[in-house]
């Protein structure tokens, strides 16, 4: 009955002709090019200071009767001006170092401190699994957005405490699936074995247990980054991220301030916008690859 | 019954943990005494100073310890008094400023998950019915999209487009207005909150009403002769709805999140823009209120969307 | 019914050539394969094979209910005079429910779950016969009373998982029947029931069919479900009609043994309990590339070598109206020849065995 069972997904109307090839499908080249992506702009970011880029806060006000700043995109300035004759271009480039910091510092101290917790409730199970899982509950119990206002209200803005506030948000989604892989693969052979000769609890939660929980959960941590990408953009669009900071949310806002300044000089916030949007889908498409990449392997082992 | 009752105790445990962690959140990390009179709670050796701090510890019982300070503050907010704002000439009562902002904050709530639904359920019936035909990956790949734009970009965008340069809908809101003139003022940042959430809505839907379409009753349904659309809006949708509805409750956080970014977008004076002037202004006991308010109705939600779940599939109802 | 209606009874389906193909990844599955028969108002015709026979998708494809895309579907479906082949789906909608109606095989998954029954009985009702909705209900509840379901009013309130898997199938029953159809299909209808209920489904349907004088395509496994409620048999296999004759002569001189091992894989009351019931071995032939001459031949205990590489055609016995595929038929020299070769086998392996 080798064909039963192509029979039957036709029979009842199969609507998704393609899940097997799908099945089957490499990672496919948009996950390089959104890797590329991802790549390029962080090198940008680091290398912003060397590059002989203008002074992302200098003033380049034209005596020649341009007019009043803003100006345009222009040669000079490839992304225009702000009103204050700021080159856009430059600070853009700048803005993306405290964004890709604090996403990736926020999803690593995530992975960290979520993790752990994650994995030591899975594993030791009994009453510590119930603390832990109520506090993952509790902290689900906030929208993320209003904790991290709540918090950022009583803390001052540092590069530090930003990360770490947006690290706090995902310690509850990441310990949630940390703790469920681990509840999965505790009962697995190989973990069983390891008990049974004898080996200590934190070999086995380094040796065995981590490696096998925290490398499928990689796509999520790009997803991860995109989503503290996108709450640090909200924060500093809000004036409550990083001060003094240069930020894609605070350019962006800076550029949508006034509705004069949207109307007049649209570029100001629509070229940071534009980087944000691609790193946002970069990563979101990426991480999902990833996932729909790691969860066949597992699937077909 | 006792699945309800597990749930409301639950909902009850949630919600003293919550206002504790924030009311012990701001009072640790924050320096009460500090908002109220600024400057001059640092300057205890001036007797003047001292005695004004001695006077407002003893009016604000910030001389008392941190859980019997809980416990009153807790009564107080059950009882609807939230505290004074200190930012504002006279110190007017919050629950004022809360009992104006809230009805603003909820419509344009509402009319964004209503706009969600209504947006997402027919896109999903569609995507549904044409898997893997052209017009479904199209849809897959502009949900895709809109979900990489921030919500704060997409609010920038739509107001950019739609009120700026086609002039469509007002620019500003006006408390003064009319209700309905109002209404139309809400109506772009509803759409601004909608349209990602309906994307995640139809994500979901599309896969399990693609799942419900391939179960025997529905060609039962068809051998019945029944219209392709009868057949999945009567009878495919509503057994795919269950993790539709889940979600649609869940997501409720992610759209009083995004009602915070849009109300200050569009200058809507709602919950959302008055949490972030208030930190802006460090006027902590609004502060303090709105966040309890949030938090305390999306755990409600949350027990709501349970007990909704159990009503609209008979199978678990028993 | 007048008397000339049912001396000459009129011509109902006529099925030339039928072939239903899919286009899968592996290659093109030929579930059914040059198919042609035909049925008479009010007959009732058992199309009875293994799984993976192409008994199930044979039916589907003569209703119409295939989903079409990676479909092939030809030949011609004549029904009440009128060409189903190149209908659309629109215009096949009149036809279904109202003049060809199907009762499947799993009454637990075949209802809506989370709609009441008086609803899903209703709704043909209203959509074909264009009652309303009180008059839907009556004629609901008067359906489940033919179907004999006890207390129907309270039923059509409730919900498929509040009934027994019998009472559910009776309730499809009620459906199919609802619109008075003229071609009624049951494709498997007792396999997933209770064995003691299913005599009682089976009788009823032929009760139904008796007295709204449908006709009915009865499609099962099990030969032994269709011997006392069928005119006629087709016996399927690999995608094609390998015999044919009325359920009488079926039984008492079938030619296939393609027939024969099916006939003896029926329990049989007179047997000793404990016996084996006969299996054939081998399984059903691959669909993609099916093999190059008779299709049971692999797997047949009669085969020759012709039997390989030619493929034979439907032939005629004497009765005109038994036909069947087979160049060595039971009863041919051939076949008792070989007959006698196995038992001999079968006598030289036990009297080798130590006693």
């Amino acid at each position: 009955m080798s064909h039963d069972t192509a029979t039957t997904s036709v029979l009842s109307g199969s609507l998704e002709p393609e899940t097997d090839a799908a099945l089957h499908k490499k990672i496919g080249w948009g996950f390089w090019i959104a890797v590329s992506w991802v790549i390029v702009i962080t090198l940008l970011a680091i290398l912003a200071p060397y590059i002989h880029l203008r002074d992302p806060r200098g003033y380049f006000v034209e005596l020649n009767g341009s007019g009043r700043p803003p100006y345009g995109p222009s040669f000079k300035h490839w992304f225009g001006t702000d009103k204050d004759a700021r080159d856009v271009f430059s600070r853009t480039l700048y803005g993306a170092r405290i964004s890709l910091i604090v996403g990736f510092s926020a999803i690593s101290f995530g992975f960290l401190v979520g993790g752990t917790l994650g994995i030591i409730a899975g594993y030791f199970r009994g009453w510590l699994d119930k603390i832990i899982s109520f506090t993952f509950i509790i902290l689900l119990s906030f929208p993320s957005l209003v904790l991290a206002i709540m918090l950022t209200a009583l803390l001052n803005r540092s590069l530090f405490t930003i990360s770490m506030i947006l690290g706090i948000l995902s310690i509850a989604p990441v310990g949630r699936l940390a703790r469920a892989s681990t509840l999965q693969f505790s009962d697995r052979e190989f973990i069983l074995a390891a008990r049974q000769i004898g080996a200590s609890d934190s070999r086995i939660i380094f040796r065995e247990l981590l490696p096998n929980v925290v490398i499928p959960m990689s796509a999520l941590a790009l997803l991860g980054m995109a989503v503290a990408i996108v709450a640090e953009g909200g924060l500093a669009y809000l004036g409550l991220s990083v001060s003094q900071g240069i930020t894609w949310g605070s350019l962006i806002q800076i550029g949508s301030d006034s509705a004069t300044t949207l109307e007049n000089a649209p570029w100001i916030a629509f070229f940071p916008i534009l980087l944000l949007f691609l790193t946002v889908l970069s990563l979101n498409f990426a991480g999902d690859r990833l996932r729909s990449h790691l969860d066949v392997k597992e699937s077909s082992l | 019954m006792k699945f309800w009752m597990q749930r409301v105790a639950m909902a009850i445990l949630l919600l003293l943990s919550v206002s504790a962690l924030t009311f012990g959140a701001m009072n640790v990390l924050g320096d009460p005494l500090f908002n109220i009179l600024g400057p001059l709670a640092g300057d205890v050796n001036n007797p003047k100073s001292a005695a004004l701090i001695k006077e407002v510890k003893a009016k604000y019982d910030l001389d008392k310890p941190l859980p019997v300070r809980y416990v009153k503050w807790l009564g107080d907010f059950a009882t609807g008094d939230m505290g004074v704002q200190f930012s504002t000439d006279g110190q007017p009562p919050v629950s004022g400023l809360i009992k104006e902002r809230v009805p603003r904050t909820m419509t344009l709530l509402v009319m964004a998950q209503l706009l969600a639904v209504m947006i997402s359920i027919p896109w999903a019936a569609i995507t549904a019915a044409r898997a893997g035909k052209r017009s479904d990956k199209i849809s897959t790949m502009n949900s895709f999209f809109l979900l990489a734009m921030p919500n704060f970009a997409l609010a920038i965008l739509l107001k950019y487009i739609f009120s700026l340069k086609l002039g469509w809908f007002p620019l500003t809101y006006n408390a003064m207005d009319p209700y309905f003139e109002r209404l139309r003022q809400i109506f772009l940042p509803a759409v601004t909150i909608a349209l990602p959430a309906a994307a995640v809505y139809q994500r979901l839907l599309r896969t399990d009403l693609i799942t419900t379409l391939q179960q025997d009753f529905i060609l039962m349904a068809r051998a019945k002769g029944l219209s392709r659309s009868r057949v999945i809006f009567r009878h495919a949708i509503r057994p795919s709805m269950f993790s539709f509805i889940t979600v649609v409750g869940l997501n409720t956080g992610a759209l009083i999140g995004g009602s915070i970014v849009v109300e200050t977008v569009f200058r809507i004076p709602g919950l959302g823009s008055t949490l972030v002037e208030s930190v802006l202004r460090e006027d902590f006991p609004v502060v303090l209120a709105i966040v309890m308010l949030i938090a305390s109705a999306f755990v409600i939600i949350n027990v709501l969307v349970d007990i909704l779940y159990s009503i609209i599939d008979p199978r678990v109802r028993r | 019914m007048n008397d000339s209606e049912s001396m000459t009874p009129a011509l109902l389906l006529e099925v030339s050539d039928l072939k239903t193909y899919f286009r899968t990844e592996r290659g093109t599955v030929k579930a059914v394969d040059g198919v042609s028969f035909s049925l008479l108002r009010g007959q009732s015709l058992g199309i009875v094979g293994e799984s993976g026979s192409g008994k199930t998708v044979l039916s589907r494809s003569i209703m119409g209910l295939l989903g079409r895309s990676n479909l092939i579907r030809e030949g011609s479906i004549k029904f009440n005079g009128q060409e189903l082949m190149g209908l659309s789906v629109k215009e096949m909608r009149s036809i279904w429910g109202q003049e060809m109606s199907m009762i499947f095989q799993d009454p637990m998954t075949s209802l809506n779950p989370v709609m009441k029954i008086g609803r899903q009985i209703a709704e043909p009702l209203m959509l074909h016969l264009g009652m309303n909705k009180s008059e839907a209900r009556l004629t609901a509840e008067k359906l489940l009373t033919d179907v004999r379901i006890p207390e129907p009013q309270r039923r059509l309130n409730q919900y498929p998982h509040e009934l027994s898997g019998g009472m559910r199938q009776r309730v499809m029953i009620a459906i199919a029947l609802a619109c008075g159809p003229t071609l009624l299909f049951a494709d498997e209808p007792t396999t997933a029931l209770d064995v003691t209920v299913q005599a009682e489904i089976l009788q009823l349907i032929n009760e139904q069919r008796v007295d709204r004088h449908m006709s009915l395509i009865l499609v099962t496994h099990n030969i032994g479900v269709v011997a006392g409620n069928t005119d006629v048999i087709a016996v399927m296999y690999g995608g094609k009609i390998v015999e044919k004759a009325p359920t009488k002569t079926l039984f008492s001189s079938y030619k296939m043994p393609y027939t024969e091992a099916l006939m003896r894989s029926i329990p049989k009351l007179r047997q000793v309990s404990h016996t084996r019931l006969a299996t054939i071995p081998g399984r059903p032939p691959d669909m993609v590339n099916p093999p190059l001459g008779c299709n049971f031949a692999p797997r047949c205990a009669y085969a020759r070598p012709k039997c390989l590489v030619e493929e034979p055609e439907l032939t005629a016995t004497e009765n005109p109206e038994h036909v069947y595929a087979c160049f060595y038929p039971v009863g041919s020299p051939e076949y008792h020849e070989r007959k006698l070769e196995l038992s001999q086998r079968v006598d030289s392996l036990s009297t080798k065995g130590p006693i």
